[in-house]
């Protein structure tokens, strides 16, 4: 099955001419919403959202339009998207294409950063003459620029985000020795992953505080 | 020293006066187009950066093809790193969406710190340093920096690869054809090899990041 993805804003025009020019397409997941505040966005983003599902239909498309509650929080948006790009390779879909034209710009962006973490092909769709410019993206591999040891020490962080670990109870967590998990966190904190913060309670001591982001930067949904 | 750079459109300066709070910074630049420096919103960010003894280094980013885009913000980003000696950090939330987008796609060429500043504050995972030269081995750079934008025919790429051997070269050839970098096509009973969109967007980043190394 070929899926498309994309982000939708006001201009169905915007997405559909992804749809048209993909071929094989079995499916068409898309993400929309607008600033609930603004009544004048919400019809507009409605309305589109309409149109492309009509489309579908006319079509025969099997066709999931994800309503995002907050279409300005970057992070939970390229978590969702990640969620799904990777819940459809699992099922061994073929994900065709990625249009990143419409949206917000959250939207759009954690689009763009979920296409490079994942390797899909992406697109954008021209303001005026509604063209196709295929974007050359690369795949950025994580297990490429961080060792096993870092890798582990970032899941190990990441699962255990509330606890506020030092560095020896990170050691004793993963069974190495403190020395070593000191050497691969001199490099995480020179490449921005984690941080060091002063232990709340012991002046002594510092705790390791992992960046928000690493659930994406590992992608670990499974 | 610190640098903020930030993208930026004429009714941003709520977003980046947000980035100024919260990262640390010794001079401020702003990415946008040629109309930003005479709104009201850059005046008013400028006026304070005045205040406190600075200006604002405004770069013009001329937004009419996207890949330009990317190598305007990609060189914009390499310069005020100058070579690793001032620590950069990238705001992405201002300006229209395809200057976002393009800065984005730069900061991952390029391995630059990056977040995403409006009333939320997201740490893009993008690992400092980590280029896009890092995903190859210094041979598949050299054969993709020999292809250039030349058509070569393999026969000749693999001699021109010595001192490696021609099983080795060979197998750097396969392994880029695998990774959708190299186009082959057959003309005159030879084979020709080109780079395919992929491999020249990573021909651009790896011209990139060696002129930043050599600078």
């Amino acid at each position: 099955m070929v899926v498309v993805f994309g982000t939708l804003g006001f201009r169905p025009k915007s997405l559909i001419p992804t749809i048209r020019s993909t071929p094989n397409v079995d499916k068409v997941v898309f993400y929309c919403g607008a600033d609930k505040s603004e009544a004048n966005a919400v019809k507009k983003v409605s309305e589109a959202k309409k149109e492309v599902l009509s489309y579908c239909s006319a079509m025969k498309l099997s066709v999931e339009a994800v309503d995002l509650d907050d279409p300005f929080d970057f992070k939970s948006i390229a978590m969702r998207i990640r969620g799904d790009i990777r819940r459809h390779k699992r099922a061994g879909k073929e994900i065709a294409i990625f249009n990143i034209a419409g949206g917000t710009r959250p939207t759009s962006a954690a689009a763009l950063l979920v296409c490079i973490l994942e390797g899909v092909p992406t697109v954008y769709v021209h303001d005026l003459t509604y063209e196709e410019i295929p974007l050359p993206l690369l795949k950025m591999e994580y297990s490429q620029v961080l060792s096993g040891e870092e890798r582990e020490i970032l899941r190990t962080l990441s699962k255990n985000r509330s606890r506020r670990l030092t560095e020896v109870e990170l050691a004793s967590l993963i069974g190495k020795h403190k020395a070593t998990v000191n050497h691969h966190l001199r490099n995480l904190v020179a490449k921005g992953a984690v941080r060091l913060e002063r232990h709340p309670s012991d002046l002594r001591k510092k705790v390791v505080v992992v960046e928000e982001s690493t659930e994406l930067l590992l992608g670990d949904d499974e | 020293m610190r640098v903020l750079i930030s993208t930026f459109g004429s009714e941003d300066a709520d977003r980046v006066l947000q980035a100024m709070r919260q990262l640390p910074y010794d001079k401020l630049v702003l990415v946008g187009d040629d109309r930003v420096p005479e709104s009201d919103a850059f005046t008013r960010l400028n006026n304070l950066e005045e205040i406190a003894g600075h200006t604002i280094d405004f770069e013009t980013a001329d937004q009419d093809d996207f890949m330009e885009l990317v190598d305007g913000v990609s060189e914009i980003l390499s310069r005020h790193g100058d070579s690793g000696k001032n620590h950069v950090v990238l705001n992405i939330s201002g300006g229209s969406k395809l200057l976002g987008d393009a800065a984005l796609l730069a900061a991952f060429r390029l391995g630059v710190e990056t977040f995403h500043i409006d009333d939320r504050i997201t740490k893009l995972p993008i690992l400092r340093g980590a280029t896009a030269r890092d995903r190859f081995t210094s041979s598949q750079v050299r054969l993709i920096e020999m292809i250039g934008a030349q058509n070569p025919v393999l026969g000749d790429l693999i001699t021109g690869m010595a001192p490696s051997s021609k099983q080795s070269a060979e197998r750097v050839v396969r392994e880029l054809k695998k990774q959708g970098m190299l186009v082959s096509e057959v003309r005159d009973c030879k084979v020709h090899l080109s780079l395919s969109p992929t491999g020249l967007e990573v021909l651009r980043a790896v011209r990139l990041i060696t002129r930043d190394k050599r600078v």
